[in-house]
């Protein structure tokens, strides 16, 4: 996404003062300087960028105590996933583990959300900038906050935008990121999540698609033979955009930056390595992450000697789906079709232990079947 | 009589009201930060200045997607 102007991203819209809930609010109440002070430069002095991060209360909390109760906890906020994630591929000694440490708060710790970085400017991650002029924004614009973060891989996916790919059913159908990710589900409740797919008030597919089950449903015979067999997406998603190899490290004038291999476009049915009550299927779609036992080679040699405790082909839930797709559009285009599947074949050889709960034995792979459902 | 006195304080009551509201208003459309906030012109030329003394905040290193 293309940066705002520096003077766009600070430009504050007069209405501000006619807003009948943040109008009254002074400046310098929440980010600090002296408003009396006529010199620019020592009137910043003490200037918080951000007075909603990491901690909300001052800003927030006031008024919105009960959202500001769940905030820190809140997946946006904590990254807990990544801090785990990274934690049990880590080696156990100290030394390495604080180097570690070092190099993830530059630059890991820079991905997160707070209530500004939302409801009134674009992330920090993009450069950040008022949304409209510093007014508040109840709803998150969808393109300058949501996907500004999840940019190459859901934007991408969901509007359509990777050649020869078609946008998802539900961009055609209008809909933006709230209508399944809600303001709960944003905002946490409190709960200490350690992946996001464990959300409790996370999206289903069902949550809309209540019918397919019944009896009267048009499909319901194959919806309810794969039901806790395979997930939405292995029937419903289309190819989707994969990244291996990222490596992280400081430039000559101490910048930080990454780099990625390569990313491509693959359809994998795999494992489901996050089997629960909640995700009892078999199949689901998986997606390689750009995980490597090198990544943070630049600070510290064999920070991840763990690494083959987690997966590289992780569990997906694309956004780019459709009703009708080329795996669903007979039984035997799924069935015996053993491209689709994630195979030991399809796996490098350094990370074929990392996998190997998520591939799929030939001998798993489904039958070709001689009936038809009608 | 009663009546005309409670319509009496119910005007006076509101027009306080409006009245702080406008004042409060006053006050911080008067700071510093407003006045400068609002003005692109001033924006535009201070952003300039710091931009001549701040060095890039990106790598050019940087490739691949994120």
């Amino acid at each position: 996404m293309e940066p705002l102007a520096p003077h766009e991203k600070i430009f504050v819209d007069s209405d501000i003062v006619d807003d009948e809930n943040h109008g009254e609010i002074a400046c310098h109440e929440c980010h600090g300087g002296n408003p009396e002070d006529p010199n620019w430069k020592t009137a910043h002095k003490g200037v918080v960028k951000d007075p909603t991060y990491p901690d909300a209360t001052t800003a927030c909390g006031d008024c919105h105590d009960e959202i500001n109760e769940n905030y820190q906890k809140s997946l946006h906020v904590s990254l807990r996933p990544y801090k785990l994630i990274i934690d049990k591929r880590a080696s156990s000694n100290t030394v390495i583990r604080n180097k570690l440490g070092c190099a993830m708060n530059t630059h890991c710790s820079e991905c997160h959300a707070s209530c500004g970085q939302c409801h009134i400017s674009r992330p920090n991650s993009v450069e950040g900038g008022f949304l409209d002029g510093h007014l508040f924004q109840k709803k998150p614009p969808m393109q300058e906050v949501c996907t500004a973060c999840h940019g190459s891989r859901i934007q991408k996916e969901y509007l359509g935008e990777h050649e020869g790919l078609l946008p998802s059913i539900h961009k055609k159908k209008y809909m933006k990121c709230d209508k399944c990710h809600t303001g709960e589900e944003m905002h946490g409740n409190g709960k200490e999540y350690a992946h996001r797919y464990d959300v409790e008030n996370g999206p289903k597919c069902v949550d809309c698609h209540k019918e397919i089950y019944k009896r009267e449903a048009k499909n319901v015979i194959t919806h309810r033979i794969h039901k806790e067999k395979a997930s939405c997406h292995v029937c419903h998603s289309q190819p989707y955009n994969n990244c291996s190899a990222c490596h992280v490290g400081k430039d000559k004038q101490g910048l930080a930056f990454f780099k990625t291999k390569s990313s491509w476009f693959d359809f994998k049915i795999g494992l489901n390595p996050l089997k629960s009550e909640k995700r009892p299927e078999k199949f689901v779609t998986l997606r390689h992450v750009p995980a490597d036992k090198k990544t943070f080679d630049f600070y510290v040699k064999d920070a991840l000697s763990n690494f083959d405790t987690l997966p590289t082909w992780k569990l997906a839930t694309p956004h780019n789906i459709r009703l009708k797709t080329t795996q669903n559009a007979s039984c035997n285009a799924c069935h015996g079709n053993e491209s689709l599947f994630l195979l030991e074949k399809d796996v490098e050889d350094s990370e074929k232990e990392a996998n190997k709960n998520v591939l799929v034995p030939v001998n798993l792979i489904p039958k070709k079947q001689k009936w038809q459902p009608k | 009589m009663r009546y005309f006195r409670v319509i009496g304080l119910a005007v006076a009551f509101c027009m306080a009201l409006i009245l702080s509201n406008t004042f409060v208003c006053q006050a911080y459309e008067d700071t510093q930060c407003f006045q400068c906030h609002t003005s692109a012109k001033k924006l535009i030329e201070a952003t300039r200045e710091i931009a001549k003394l701040r060095p890039a905040v990106k790598s050019a290193e940087t490739s691949g997607e994120g």
